[in-house]
């Protein structure tokens, strides 16, 4: 019972917003929808921490490692509700591009990336993963403009194209636990593959073979280079909010697919084949990324590479193991998430006042936007990784993680790339905040709801670098012991 | 072994040379009509598969997929893309980078390829390996078609083609996931290809073109 809220209840919402045709009684649903969610998702939690493994049928299931990332998936889609109820205000009236799409299609996205967490079978943890991309395509089409359209293609085709050959990994992962014994009928069921892992040497080669597929197709959604080439446009083009979504829910709901079948191979063949894929995928994400933010113009596109960057030092964290390397990972990702959407928020805000996101035609924001230029300070510190902000103590603990597995050359790959990444962001940012402008903002004040939701992005990034709260370490403890039982 | 169990066996065996032809063909093609037909002719061979090897297997789920493959693969997305090309009131050539004769030596090539790229699974995979490269032939072609073909519509159809290559794999080496799987796996092509279909109408009202290849205002 209590999964079935959190995964029912956009959907519902979704069905509420679209019967409704008044703008004004959409954005109060929708908000409503949104409060509840996260309520729903707090129980569900709680429960979980309570009573362990939650089972409903046969097909859903919750872990510690669900409730961990259904926790960020609850406060950054609240946050976004509420941010978006004061930036959609304008919205031009088009086919698909109307506030009842928007969120109609919020609300699906949102249930299907619930439902990727919940899932229990493999099988359909893929078959939701592929319909995340569907619910989201429109949305990155959503101004219609030529930008927006190509953006959204290309999106659309190149993770089709992806998924799809996780999907002939998932079927090799499948063939590999029938042949090792298990029950053609549970062969996909995670919990089931996981206690029967270690009777699947045999299928050596065939595991290895799985989870390169799977590593390419859910890496294409997670953005891994060279996979990476729907991720700047659909970021970049698609309305802020839903940036701050594809950035901090989506990435990580593919990184939680991958987690899960890296935990099964590394339970069934060592971990070396996994980890070290893992490894390559992770490190060159994070040098190609690094630089190519450098010579970015667009300050989502800017944005949008530094979720490449970051979602490398996921896959690194991962890819060393062991307590600390995944401790490092699943802290990582919940930072990176909110520190993310402070800055997609905070581009919002700036294409609001000046009407573009060329950075070099943004002048003087410290001056002008005394907020968002706070805004964007604070955010620019904590993503470069700067004390006191949570990715700080995130990124150490990956890097103590290389460096006492003995990966120097990794731990130098990552710091060369986190000081890269710290000159690139100081670079652009100081050239938005200095100087003077000459076009006046249109609107200096911050909303009072943006105000907030920015403010609770920014209190959560202090909060996590100088003190991991007892309730949100025993979450922590619960995700790493799904994963090294 | 029955007399219709044998038969079922044999056809299967052959059944990869079909797909084959239809691979060549659909490299062949100058039309898109003409490629959307050959998708169809292709995912009713598939479908024979099916109920062939669920006829083997004595398995009930096995029909079930068969009509639903047969329902969806065979009859509605096709309609759906043909509907497309009417309503698009557009050129249908599939106006290729390669020309049709290279095409063929090219897809000629890619199944070569993909004999010698399964040998070394046939073991580990189990199933024949005739099946298993016609399976990675068209995963191949229609990542070739995706790749050299400029219009928007004819990478849909690349990418129905590599579907049903990666589903031609997972019939030849599992006999088929659970039915809820493979319930949701269809569904999901049918759901991606109308999506796909609605922003081919989107990027020609934007572009006044279909020509995929002269999208490129995003880089970098």
């Amino acid at each position: 019972m209590v999964l079935l809220f959190p995964l029912f209840l956009p959907l519902a919402g979704a069905l509420l917003v679209f019967l409704c045709r008044n703008p004004r009684v959409v954005v109060r649903v929708a908000l409503t929808a949104g409060t509840l969610e996260l309520a729903a998702i707090g129980i569900a939690v709680y429960s979980i921490h309570s009573w362990g493994v939650l089972q409903v049928g046969r097909y859903l299931c919750a872990d510690g490692l669900t409730s961990f990332f259904l926790i960020s998936l609850g406060l950054i889609s609240a946050l976004v509700l509420v941010y978006s109820s004061g930036y959609l205000r304008h919205v031009p009236e088009g086919r698909f591009s109307s506030l009842r799409w928007f969120y109609g299609l919020v609300f699906l996205f949102l249930f299907t990336m619930v439902a990727v967490y919940l899932s229990a079978n493999l099988g359909m943890m893929w078959i939701f993963v592929e319909a995340t991309t569907l619910a989201s395509a429109l949305l990155v089409g959503f101004y219609n403009t030529e930008g927006a359209v190509e953006a959204g293609w290309k999106y659309l085709i190149v993770c089709t194209v992806g998924i799809a050959f996780a999907l002939f990994g998932t079927i090799a992962f499948y063939l590999a636990a029938v042949k090792g014994g298990v029950s053609p009928q549970s062969a996909l069921d995670w919990g089931t593959l996981m206690a029967a892992a270690p009777g699947l040497v045999g299928g050596r080669e065939l595991l290895k073979l799985a989870f390169v597929f799977v590593a390419v197709g859910y890496g294409t959604k997670v953005g891994f280079v060279p996979m990476h080439s729907w991720l700047p446009d659909a970021h970049a083009e698609a309305p802020s909010p839903i940036s701050a979504l594809l950035s901090a829910v989506l990435l990580n709901c593919a990184m939680y697919a991958l987690l899960r079948f890296d935990a099964i191979t590394s339970r069934a063949i060592g971990s070396g084949f996994s980890h070290t894929l893992l490894l390559i995928f992770g490190g060159v994400s994070l040098a190609v990324a690094s630089l190519l933010m450098i010579v970015q113009r667009d300050l989502k596109r800017l944005l949008a590479y530094s979720s490449i960057e970051h979602m490398g030092i996921v896959a690194i964290g991962i890819g060393l193991g062991g307590t600390l390397g995944l401790l490092g990972a699943l802290l990582h990702t919940f930072n990176h998430s909110i520190a993310k959407t402070l800055l997609f928020f905070t581009a919002g805000n700036v294409r609001e006042n000046f009407g573009t996101l060329r950075m070099e035609r943004i002048r003087g924001m410290a001056l002008s936007l005394p907020w968002a230029g706070g805004a964007l300070i604070v955010g620019g510190l904590a993503i470069t990784g700067m004390p006191p902000f949570g990715l700080f103590v995130s990124e150490l603990v990956i890097l103590t993680a290389a460096f006492s597995t003995a990966h120097y050359f990794i731990a130098v790959l990552m710091l060369a790339a986190i000081s890269v990444v710290f000159g690139a962001l100081l670079h652009h940012f100081q050239h938005m905040l200095m100087g003077k402008s000459d076009d006046v903002p249109a609107q200096p004040a911050l909303q009072a709801s943006w105000l907030v939701v920015m403010g609770v992005c920014a209190l959560c990034l202090v909060v996590l670098g100088v003190h991991i709260p007892a309730a949100f370490k025993a979450v922590l403890r619960g995700a790493m012991a799904v994963l090294q039982p | 072994m029955g007399l219709f169990e044998t038969a079922a066996a044999k056809a299967l065996a052959s059944s990869g040379v079909f797909l084959f032809m239809t691979v060549l063909l659909i490299a062949a093609a100058k039309r898109i009509s003409t490629c959307i037909a050959l998708f169809s002719v292709q995912s009713l061979i598939i479908t024979a598969q099916i109920i062939a090897v669920s006829r083997m297997h004595h398995s009930t789920e096995g029909f079930v997929i068969a009509g639903l493959v047969l329902s969806v693969k065979v009859i509605a997305i096709p309609y759906v893309l043909y509907r497309i090309v009417e309503e698009l009131k557009a050129p249908r050539d599939v106006s290729s980078s390669t020309s049709s004769s290279q095409s063929v030596f090219i897809a000629a090539g890619l199944i070569l390829l993909s004999f010698f790229a399964v040998r070394p699974y046939v073991g580990v995979l189990g199933g024949d390996q005739a099946m298993l490269a016609a399976a990675v032939a068209l995963v191949l072609t229609g990542g070739f078609l995706m790749v050299s073909r400029k219009k928007a519509l004819m990478q849909v159809v690349g990418l129905l083609v590599l579907d049903n290559g990666i589903f031609l794999a997972a019939l030849t080496t599992t006999f088929g996931m659970p039915l809820v799987i493979e319930i949701g796996i269809v569904f999901d092509l049918l759901m991606g290809v109308f999506l796909m279909g609605l922003f081919v109408f989107r990027i020609r009202d934007t572009f006044d073109h279909l020509d995929v290849s002269k999208l490129r205002r995003l880089r970098g």
